[in-house]
């Protein structure tokens, strides 16, 4: 496909606060493109924009200036949308509503045909690894359980783009490193991730690139590889570390103009402590996290 | 200060003035289909002394009524009144009928009611109220009755004003003046004019010829019987017209008249089949204050 | 892949109504049904003769008016509000869902919980009419009265049914237009029941404009009554249920109120419609 996933372009939006209109920008002339089978993180603190620019992008919210388009059809429009599976932030559900019954009825909106409803409902509830709770009401869901309903319901049109807001905040390690699991699965399926999180660690070793913004502005934007390692410092990790072998290891350092800054043990993430210790099955490739760059 | 078209001020008033122009732009185009209905309905609904009822009532339950409410509140007042006319509380009751009737005047069961109550029930209140009613000098009394009645034929002159051609008024202003007071001049002018109206029941026409017997006026009312007779159709289709009481009220008449033979009604086939005709009951010339108390 | 508009509307009709359901909305409507089934008793007490038939009427259809106007403006509000404080129409509208096909919807949706209110009220009212009228029937001191059979008229209910429901739905349009741009809750529900107010006192000014003399205020209340539809207008109750030779609404007339009611319906929606695409989600 030619198209971008995404394409924003000199995106800037303005909030109008109070009786006579003060401005507030929250979106300052951002431009980004993300391309497809990728798994993309907007990252930022609260409050940077990220996710004013992701409600614009899905035609929640009017731009001020500039656009928008998801693959190549402005964001003004509908059918912009057909592609897209969306999970926003703390999402509420409708709580009278089961959990496949939820599923079901925003895989009708989506007018996936009622043929297929069934089978791509249960489709869905097994990649979330929801079949077991999806009878219960959504308003018994766990924080965890709730995210993956909504992944499920994000997904279940078998949109090309799914977009997600904020995926992990408040969910337990466990269910979070779930969470993670579940979107590399879905860019194996060939799918675009669009993921905004405040939660930096998090994605870090999720995402193939990321972009930061402050202050409704762009401040980086890359792959995650050239992003974070310092070109020119690699760390070696020492099994049976000898403290005398060292001494000889700087000696040969120094011969080709090379120096140890430091020796430390290398530390595993509390994450990853505490996913051995509750559940070490769930261990997987994605979340091998924080503990890079420190080593 | 230039005109800022992104203020919420300005935002507001366009939005403002838009809905404004729709919804006056229906309101002009409905105008023909809205009179059309409009005047039905409206028909059906007199208005309302609002200066009266806003002392009785308040605000607020005036807004009830103007709201549609009408019919609600004034059964409720009804049944205060009914409330008081239980514990024979003469001011309250007759305040609150009047109230009832104001709100109200569509329901005719309303101002019969309270004319009867008025005519029939708060006379002997009254009575009571100077001691013993037997003990009650007979002048008095009569003078009592006679005010009450006055009222009552205030309340149903009113009533005629809502209901010009319903025969159930003048048909109660005669059964209270012939049973109350005994005024059979009124009796009879009122009965008179409800044997005139459609629908007028049969007895009404027999308390009629009574009452002009009871003036002394026998041979107008013996007239006017044998006028009536052959309007009237047989026993066996409607019994309530009574024929063969109205044929014996005539030979009654004509027996007590002294008629020559010559000049009396001719004999009719009910008399010359039956040649004993069984004792038909008298007259009624009772009004219990129950619009069913005749047949 | 992606289905026709009316689908989606009605599907997010039908969602909007379940809602209602599972909320425990019905929970009220047997309570009312229960009062008003007491109240047919109540009546009994007093010796009204046929016009007992009249009191029992006028409170049940006095029970349909005040709990069908709170209805139409707390439920449209609520299921609107649920919406939008939950963040589920963000979810909704993210979809290809066009922000009309929403708000239609969710019309729809109040519609249907407003049909199910006045047909089982209605119904259960023509059933203790027809109860206490065969009842009262029975009894000759009352014979006169019902010397050309019932009184009570049921088609006629039949066809209050919809004029209930069409003055209703007038006023949760009116909710879901005020909702359209309103913040909370609460202050939708506060003007919808003042706005209803003022369509139940419209034909005040209609009916008068043309007497004042001032032209300054007779050109305001001409405008007055031209802005608020006139609700006054569906108060034919009594005409319908107890119909006489002088009072009966006529079948044009009837037909005309429905019909006045929808193009008014319709137009609150084109404008909620108008006024929520432009509104951040």
């Amino acid at each position: 496909m030619s198209e971008p996933a995404i394409r924003i372009k000199n995106l800037t939006k303005d909030f109008r606060i109070g009786v006579r209109g003060v401005k507030l920008r929250a979106v300052d002339n951002v431009s980004l493109e993300i391309g497809d089978n990728q798994i993309f993180g907007l990252l930022g603190p609260n409050g940077c924009g990220k996710s004013t620019t992701m409600k614009i992008l899905l035609g929640l919210l009017e731009p001020t200036k500039g656009e928008c388009s998801i693959y190549g059809i402005n964001s003004h429009s509908v059918k912009s949308r057909l592609n897209v599976g969306f999970l926003p932030e703390a999402p509420y559900f409708y709580k009278f509503l089961s959990g496949r019954e939820l599923v079901r009825f925003y895989a009708r909106v989506c007018g996936v045909p009622k043929s297929e409803i069934s089978d791509r409902t249960e489709d869905v509830l097994t990649l979330v690894s929801m079949q077991n709770a999806a009878h219960r009401r959504v308003g018994t869901y766990s924080k965890g359980m709730l995210q993956r309903i909504g992944i499920a319901q994000a997904v279940v049109h078998d949109p090309k783009l799914i977009v997600l807001d904020e995926p992990t905040a408040g969910v337990d390690p466990i269910g979070s490193h779930a969470i993670a699991e579940l979107i590399i699965a879905l860019k194996e399926r060939g799918k675009t991730v669009m993921l905004c999180s405040h939660l930096l660690a998090q994605v870090e070793g999720l995402c193939d690139r990321v972009a930061i913004m402050s202050r409704g502005k762009l401040v980086l934007e890359g792959g995650v590889d050239e992003l974070l390692e310092k070109e020119d410092q690699r760390s070696l990790i020492i099994r049976d570390f000898n403290p005398q072998a060292q001494a000889e290891i700087e000696a040969v350092l120094a011969k080709y103009g090379s120096k140890l800054d430091k020796v430390e043990a290398p530390r595993i993430s509390l994450d990853r402590l505490f996913l051995e210790n509750t559940d070490g099955a769930a261990i997987g490739s994605g979340q091998d996290v924080n503990d890079k760059e420190d080593a | 200060m230039p005109l800022d078209r992104e203020s919420w001020l300005y935002r507001t008033g366009r939005r403002l003035a838009l809905t404004a122009a729709v919804l006056m732009g229906v309101g002009l185009a409905c105008a023909p289909l809205q009179n059309r209905v409009w005047g039905e309905v409206k028909s059906f609904q007199p208005e309302m002394n609002l200066r009266d009822l806003e002392d009785a009532l308040g605000q607020g339950v005036i807004i009830g009524l103007l709201g549609g409410f009408r019919t609600l509140v004034a059964d409720f007042v009804y049944l205060r009144a009914s409330y008081y006319w239980e514990k024979s509380d003469r001011p309250n009751t007759e305040a609150l009928l009047a109230l009832t009737t104001s709100i109200d005047p569509r329901p005719l069961y309303f101002w019969l009611n309270a004319a009867r109550i008025i005519s029939y029930d708060i006379p002997v209140w009254r009575v009571r109220e100077r001691g013993d009613f037997e003990d009650v000098p007979q002048a008095y009394k009569d003078h009592i009755y006679q005010e009450q009645v006055d009222r009552a034929m205030g309340l149903l002159d009113r009533a005629q004003s809502f209901h010009p051609d319903n025969m159930q008024i003048p048909l109660e202003k005669a059964r209270i003046y012939y049973d109350k007071v005994k005024d059979y001049e009124n009796a009879a002018k009122y009965y008179h004019q409800v044997t005139q109206m459609p629908d007028a029941p049969y007895y009404a026409a027999r308390i009629y010829a009574n009452a002009l017997d009871n003036l002394g006026r026998s041979r107008e009312a013996y007239e006017f019987l044998r006028e009536l007779y052959p309007t009237l159709p047989p026993s066996e289709e409607v019994p309530q017209a009574s024929r063969e009481v109205v044929l014996e009220r005539i030979r009654e008449f004509e027996n007590d008249l002294d008629m020559p033979l010559i000049e009396r009604f001719p004999p009719q086939s009910i008399e010359l089949a039956a040649p004993d005709p069984v004792n038909l009951t008298p007259f009624s010339t009772t009004g219990e204050g129950t619009s069913a108390s005749e047949d | 892949m992606n289905g026709s508009s009316f689908a989606r509307l009605l599907l997010i009709a039908r969602n909007t109504f379940l809602e209602a359901v599972r909320q425990k909305f019905f929970n009220v409507l047997v309570v009312l049904s229960i009062a008003m089934i007491a109240s047919a008793n109540f009546f009994r007490q007093f010796d009204f003769g046929s016009s007992e038939l009249k009191f029992i009427a006028d409170f049940g259809m006095g029970a349909v008016l005040l709990f069908g106007s709170i209805l139409s403006v707390v439920v449209t509000a609520q299921l609107f509000f649920s919406e939008i404080e939950n963040r589920t129409a963000l979810t909704m509208l993210a979809k290809p869902v066009h922000r009309w096909e929403f708000i239609t919807g969710k019309f729809l949706g109040v519609f249907l919980v407003l049909m199910a209110f006045v047909s089982l009220m209605l119904f259960l009212l023509a059933a203790v009419l027809y109860w206490r009228e065969s009842n009262l029937m029975t009894y000759p001191r009352y014979a006169d009265d019902f010397a050309n059979g019932r009184i009570v008229n049921y088609t006629g209910i039949l066809q209050l049914v919809f004029s209930e429901l069409f003055k209703f739905g007038l006023l949760a349009a009116v909710t879901l237009f005020i909702a359209s741009f309103s913040n909370t809750n609460l202050y939708t529900v506060i003007i919808s029941f003042f706005v209803m107010i003022i369509c139940q006192l419209q034909y005040i000014a209609r009916d008068s404009w043309s007497d004042l003399d001032n032209p300054i205020l007779r050109g305001i209340v001409w405008m007055l009554s031209l802005l608020f539809p006139n609700l006054q207008m569906f108060n034919v109750g009594e005409q319908l249920v107890f119909p006489t030779e002088q009072v009966t609404l006529s079948m044009g007339g009837y037909i005309g109120l429905l019909g006045y009611g929808a193009i008014y319906i319709a137009v609150l929606l084109g404008l909620s419609a108008y006024t929520f695409r432009r509104r951040e989600i």
